[in-house]
């Protein structure tokens, strides 16, 4: 099957299972409707949540970081990291848009992605083609030439069960060892400095429990005003992509604590005894600044807007996801916001599918006018 | 995706199109008596204060293709007016292309008549819309070029306007929210009534259309109040799910253009052999790849 077959039964796919979901969990669009209104409230003073969530982490017994840009956030997690660990990443865009991995390999760690979608970008040595399924581009002779690597029984003619099983195997023995686990964050609530994640694998459950450092790394377009905030972002997402109930939903606030004997509370128990949360800006401050794009930073990285986009539908990561984790018509939002990289917007053709899709009625098209046009200004 | 390619031909476009369209109120040079003929023909008043607003675009479909193959050309010589006037004598519409508007034309009109709308047209004083600037993200030429527009029409006496295709009404819809256009103009299909027509169709709508300007469901209706039957399936037409036939792509990346055109086609083929489109443009794009109709040649 080539790109167009495959995204095509993927699109009809989608359409199906988020209509199956609306119709039988109907409380989602008010949801969604209240979340919109939550995340324009924290974009309306950005600073002021920054503060409040990172003095929330900190009472939480972990610790809170800022980073302005990418090398700030490499620079911060390189430091809790050190060299010579073994790191297991949850799927993080956040992490992409940074470059992490690769910086953490190049000092000297055993870095692994642990979605299995991810993983499988990771030893394409590529980019995720969606933002919600990375390997979407991928067939199932793909994945058994590229799990053929780290498994000699896995074959071209391998099932995917079997593929599954290669990597789950390999992944394990890594999860054993791992010094440090990185997740990104779904959502982050100030008011209670907690941070909220959707799984359906159950590598993030792992990631964040069994290493004894836990860091979050996200962007600060993330955060929202509470702790039932935080949850409603995951519902939202979690329905919009066609995936709800989700199979995992994942609270953490700070360290592993215990509070068994005489109800005093005590950190670290079992799990984590450090707890990070490395918040980033990287273009995202600014952007809450701009009237005329200030919209975007309420994505909720469901995905929904690539699969209603003609151009994803024609070329897709070759759009923009070649350079950024963010593809479809969302990525030339974010494409712009992180990298200042106006062309993409120039493929848009205005279908207008975007928009339609959006659980956060984000107005796609005028963003991506407006990123267009300024592209258009700057040129001689 | 080539951005370099893209950097390089935006300012020959914008030179050439906006050019254009300042001294001329054209984006590219075109025979203004072969693009008024239907007029004349179909006997419309001049001097009137509602009139048909065509911007030449049913006239133009076919022309904007053939000039989208010349603007690695244009983009070499730095998007000149020169290089632009030969090339109308280069970019002929073909013969059998010109009957085909003057014929959807005449008949528009027609339609207005007959729902009792009496307009003019401004023959060889039409001008274009700018939705080109609008839709390439040359704002502050569109805007520009929008306040030219307004005062030919005030000049004119202009009062009311009836558009077209999407693309006219998209670019005035716009002007209103940017520069305070205060023409009233509505698109032909809302304004039409007692309408005949015949035959079984997949829709494909017009992005702008359904999406933009909340015409989804006004299509659909001046179908059926024709008599015109659409088959719909919910992963090809729903106001979602459809998609666009490529045709504002084509300015940057023809084969792109081409490749959404195509595909959009296979799409449609497997409600219906026969597509059914509302705009000039999506006319031009996918009856390459199908067998399309315009509305307005279906139905009287």
């Amino acid at each position: 099957m080539n790109w167009t077959d495959v995204v095509d039964l993927v699109i009809k796919g989608n359409n199906r299972e988020v209509e199956h979901v609306l119709k039988n969990y109907p409380y989602i669009p008010a949801i969604a409707e209240d979340l919109r209104k939550k995340k324009l409230q924290v974009l309306e003073d950005l600073p002021k949540y920054i503060q409040e969530t990172m003095k929330n982490v900190e009472k939480l017994g972990g610790h809170a970081y800022l980073a302005r840009d990418a090398e700030e956030a490499r620079r911060i997690i390189g430091k809790i990291v050190g060299t010579k660990k073994t790191v297991v990443f949850s799927k993080s865009n956040v992490a992409y848009e940074i470059g992490l991995r690769e910086f953490l390999q190049e000092t000297g760690n055993d870095a692994w992605e642990t979605d299995l979608g991810e993983y499988l970008v990771q030893l394409q040595n590529g980019w995720p083609a969606h933002i919600v399924a990375p390997a979407i581009d991928l067939t199932r002779e793909d994945a058994a030439t590229l799990v053929s690597r780290i498994d000699k029984n896995i074959t071209k003619d391998s099932k995917i069960e079997d593929i599954v099983a290669a990597v789950r195997k390999f992944l394990m023995d890594k999860y054993l060892k791992a010094d440090v686990g990185i997740t990104g964050a779904n959502a982050v609530a100030a008011d209670s400095g907690s941070i909220a994640l959707v799984e359906n694998e159950g590598n993030i459950r792992i990631d964040s429990v069994l290493p004894q450092t836990h860091i979050a790394v996200t962007g600060i377009d993330k955060i929202v005003p509470t702790l039932p905030d935080a949850l409603n972002e995951i519902y939202v997402q979690s329905a919009y992509a066609g995936l709800f109930p989700p199979t995992y939903i994942n609270i953490t606030s700070g360290p592993s604590s215990t509070g068994d004997i005489e109800l005093k509370r005590v950190s670290p128990a079992t799990g984590p005894k450090d707890f990070h949360l490395v918040l980033i800006d990287n273009g995202r401050l600014n952007a809450s600044r701009d009237e005329n794009i200030k919209e975007a930073l309420l994505c909720i990285k469901c995905g929904r807007c690539y699969l209603a986009c003609p151009v994803y539908r024609a070329i897709g990561k070759e759009w923009i996801s070649t350079k950024s984790p963010y593809g479809g018509p969302t990525g030339v939002m974010w494409n712009y916001i992180t990298n200042n990289d106006p062309w993409p917007a120039s493929f848009c053709m205005h279908s207008g599918g975007c928009s339609e899709v959006c659980p956060m009625k984000i107005d796609i098209p005028t963003v991506i006018r407006e990123i267009k046009s300024r592209g258009n200004r700057s040129l001689v | 995706m080539d951005e370099k390619a893209i950097i390089k031909e935006l300012p020959a476009i914008r030179k050439l199109v906006y050019g254009n369209l300042m001294e001329t109120y054209l984006p590219f040079p075109i025979d203004l008596k072969a693009s008024s003929r239907w007029a004349v023909e179909a006997d419309v008043p001049r001097d009137t204060d509602s009139i048909i607003f065509t911007s030449h675009m049913y006239q133009m479909g076919s022309m904007f293709k053939n000039y989208e193959k010349y603007i690695p050309l244009f983009t070499k010589l730095g998007g000149s007016r020169m290089i632009a006037s030969v090339g109308s004598r280069l970019i002929r519409t073909d013969k059998s292309e010109v009957e085909r508007s003057n014929r959807i034309l005449k008949n528009i009109y027609s339609m207005l008549l007959k729902s009792g709308i009496n307009c003019g047209y401004l023959y060889e004083d039409e001008p274009y819309s700018g939705s080109l600037l609008l839709e390439l993200g040359f704002i502050d030429e569109f805007m520009e070029y929008g306040r030219k527009l307004l005062s030919l029409f005030r000049s004119r006496g202009v009062k009311n306007i009836y558009t077209v295709d999407p693309h006219t009404t998209n670019s005035l819809t716009n002007l209103k929210k940017m520069i305070g256009f205060d023409i009233k103009f509505a698109p032909y299909l809302n304004a039409i009534s007692g309408t005949n027509g015949s035959g079984k169709f997949v829709l494909h709508d017009s992005c702008l259309y359904s999406r933009f300007l909340g015409m989804y469901n006004d299509v659909r209706l001046a179908a059926k109040n024709a008599g015109i039957e659409l088959l719909e399936n919910p992963d090809v037409t729903g106001k979602s799910t459809s998609f666009c036939c490529g045709g504002p792509i084509g300015p940057i990346n023809a084969e792109m253009s081409s490749k959404v055109a195509s595909l959009r086609v296979k799409q449609l083929n497997t409600v219906s052999d026969s597509i059914l489109v509302v705009c000039p443009l999506c006319y031009e794009n996918l009856s390459e790849f199908g067998n399309v109709k315009d509305i307005a040649e279906v139905m009287a």
